[in-house]
């Protein structure tokens, strides 16, 4: 195999890993730039691979896959992002609840689907689709980008992110930011998500709820500064990791639970390198993220 | 008309029960209506639901959910969110497995002593194992600022594949039949106590000797949950330590306020937790579990993540845990009970514990604000 059609495959390869990682933190980071602390974001990650899967083989069509799974979790991520900030409440707690209960929405929406067909390979997107996926993701990343840096709208986002009651007391309507930041974020997650199932794994087992992917996106996100530019680069090398951990475990006779381990040491090291350095100041999460917006007397 | 929220000038009475038994009723409620859209009958399943709170299955889950629900609280007191608990499970067994199949394996030959020290040092060394795993996320969160929450759920998966590793390897066992799995505890140091009963073909009759039958087997596991809750009691009421997670977690300003260090606080809170949660690991592993089998991620019935739920439900008030951990193990024996594909209960399970936590952590604020109506 000659360099080019090697370098020509692994991108063919990596695309679907690089998007449903990339998009799933794009996503998270969109969210909590407005000041969402999400932990839900595992839960999320395995429902909306398991509603992409669903909607695939009832529709017969993967786009509608992954269109459904993007809808689905976009009206998770208004229901989140409105209790979070009409309520005084913990951000932490809301999350993890969501991240159990996504689990087991997934498993029941995505169990029937595996009975009916067995595999779903034949509902999933062939090879042909990995550029033009891998470029989506891209444009989206871009989009994502353009809209905080530039625009009005970019600049409450950060501002609810960084001190909702100043923004509030400058006009900005916190609420309605937050609502356009959760919905986006989480329809960019859900459609990063389907790609696990129906363009990398092309498979859906129950017992995927374990393995921690949506975990991986967090720590993506958290390591990239939740930048939508800087997480192209660090979804790649995270995707690659996880992507070529067992190829490389069976070419060095490493265990596969090695090669398992891998990407969560890695997850592990690349927080800690982030935060016990200077970095930490450059990739410094929002001031108010996770923090409780409340005004002494609101209307709901 | 609207409604606007605002602070309680003094604590509701009844909140606190009411928050409970309505998040209890959601996720019930929730579960049940899943069910029957996918053709469940509704009576049976809420009949199911009831039957769960009876059975004699819930003493053993209740028992050790007790002890790792006062291993949660250790920490949540302080607002430092351990949700390793399930790690801490399983790597604490770790040396348990090394001390009592290999370093001294029990034979014909042994003294009766060893037995008793065998198994007082596998609850120590079990300790000191969940202790260091807790310690490690308590030092990234207060040495180096990293958030707790997503390092101890991501060290979850690193003990998993660590006890993964080492069944596949140093532990795998000789006597397994071709199965991957560690060998099984030898009986002389297992936790239980077995003794048989007649059944008198009275059902009623039968049901509560089934259950006198369980605390029986599961007496040991009484008296460490009974250890386990005064501990925690003393360490809260009687300790240093315990006061300064207290105030941790209602004022962490006024704490370093007084020049106590917090960062050893929370170290000390996260530690203190990891250890609660080995000493019930080793009460889990002698007295029921007896072997590990891969791949351990597939295997675990999630007491870990079960704990969270019933930290959580007790409003961390330590005696309601008890109370909680029997709710959370019957709605988990619900869970069992209403398979919907045969995947063991594990959707039912998951839906539940969201649910409940969900409703629980929105209307928690109730405790401390009110909605009122205005015109």
């Amino acid at each position: 195999m000659s360099l080019e059609q090697y370098v020509a495959n692994s991108i063919i390869e990596l695309a679907p890993v690089f998007a449903t990682f990339y998009l799933v933190a794009l996503g998270h980071s969109l969210f909590e730039k407005a000041g969402l602390l999400d932990l839900a974001i595992d839960g999320v990650f395995f429902m909306g691979s398991s509603i992409a899967v669903r909607a695939a083989v009832a529709s017969g069509s993967p786009i509608v896959g992954t269109v459904v799974a993007a809808i689905v979790t976009m009206l998770l991520g208004v229901a989140l992002a409105f209790l979070m900030t009409y309520l005084p409440i913990s951000h932490g707690a809301i999350g993890l609840s969501m991240m159990f209960l996504g689990y087991g929405i997934g498993i029941i929406v995505g169990y029937p689907a595996r009975l009916e067909v067995g595999s779903i390979a034949m509902y999933a997107y062939s090879e042909g689709w990995a550029i033009a996926i891998m470029a989506i993701s891209i444009a989206i990343g871009a989009t994502v980008h353009i809209i905080l840096k530039y625009t009005k709208l970019g600049a409450a986002i950060r501002a609810c992110g960084e001190n909702p009651h100043a923004a509030s007391s400058l006009g900005v309507n916190v609420l309605l930011t937050r609502l356009i930041a959760g919905a986006v974020g989480f329809a960019i997650m859900g459609a990063g998500s389907s790609f696990f199932t129906l363009a990398w794994q092309k498979f859906w087992d129950p017992k995927s709820y374990t393995l921690g992917y949506g975990w991986l996106a967090f720590t993506v996100a958290l390591t990239s500064g939740r930048h939508p530019i800087v997480l192209m680069p660090i979804s790649l090398v995270f995707g690659g990791l996880i992507f070529y951990r067992v190829r490389i475990g069976v070419m060095y006779g490493v265990e596969k639970d090695v090669a398992n381990l891998v990407p969560f040491i890695a997850a592990l090291a690349a927080m800690l390198i982030c935060y016990a350095t200077k970095l930490k100041k450059v990739l410094a999460p929002p001031a108010s993220l996770g923090k409780v917006y409340y005004k002494e007397e609101r209307t709901v | 008309m609207r409604f606007i929220v605002v602070r309680r000038t003094k604590p509701h009475q009844y909140i606190k029960p009411l928050i409970i038994v309505l998040s209890l009723l959601t996720g019930m409620i929730l579960v049940a209506i899943l069910l029957v859209l996918i053709g469940a009958h509704p009576v049976t399943t809420l009949v199911t639901i009831a039957y769960s709170f009876i059975t004699p299955q819930v003493v053993k889950d209740m028992l050790l959910l007790t002890m790792l629900g006062c291993a949660l609280l250790i920490s949540f007191k302080g607002a430092v969110w351990n949700v390793g608990a399930e790690g801490q499970l399983y790597v604490a067994i770790i040396p348990i497995v090394w001390i009592t199949l290999y370093a001294v394996p029990w034979s014909a030959s042994s003294p009766p002593h060893q037995q008793v020290l065998v198994i007082l040092a596998s609850i120590t060394v079990a300790a000191l194992f969940g202790a260091a795993w807790g310690a490690i996320a308590g030092a990234l969160r207060a040495y180096v600022g990293i958030d707790e929450v997503p390092v101890t759920l991501i060290m979850n998966y690193v003990a998993y594949y660590l006890v993964n590793l080492l069944i596949l390897g140093p532990f795998r066992g000789r006597y397994v039949y071709g199965y991957i799995r560690t060998d099984d505890l030898p009986d002389a140091y297992k936790l239980s106590i077995n003794i048989v009963m007649q059944r008198t073909g009275n059902a009623f009759l039968d049901g509560f000797l089934e259950f006198i039958r369980a605390i029986v087997y599961y007496a040991y596991w009484v008296l460490a949950a009974i250890l386990v809750a005064l501990l925690t009691w003393v360490v809260f009421n009687y300790t240093s330590i315990g006061l300064r997670i207290k105030i941790l977690g209602s004022n962490p300003e006024f704490l370093k306020a007084v020049g106590v260090d917090a960062r050893k606080t929370i170290l000390t809170a996260l530690a203190l937790s990891g250890s609660l949660v080995g000493i019930a690991s080793a009460i889990y592993y002698l007295g029921d579990l007896t072997r590990l089998t891969y791949p351990i991620q597939s295997q675990t019935a999630s007491y870990g993540y079960l704990a969270i739920l019933v930290a959580w439900l007790s409003m961390l008030e330590l005696p309601l845990i008890p109370l909680s951990a029997y709710v959370v193990s019957s709605l988990r024996n619900a869970g069992r009970n209403m398979q919907i594909f045969g995947l063991g209960g594990l959707e039912s399970t998951l839906i539940l514990l969201g649910s409940i936590l969900l409703t629980y952590s929105t209307l928690r604020f109730l405790t401390e604000y009110e909605v009122r109506v205005v015109k």
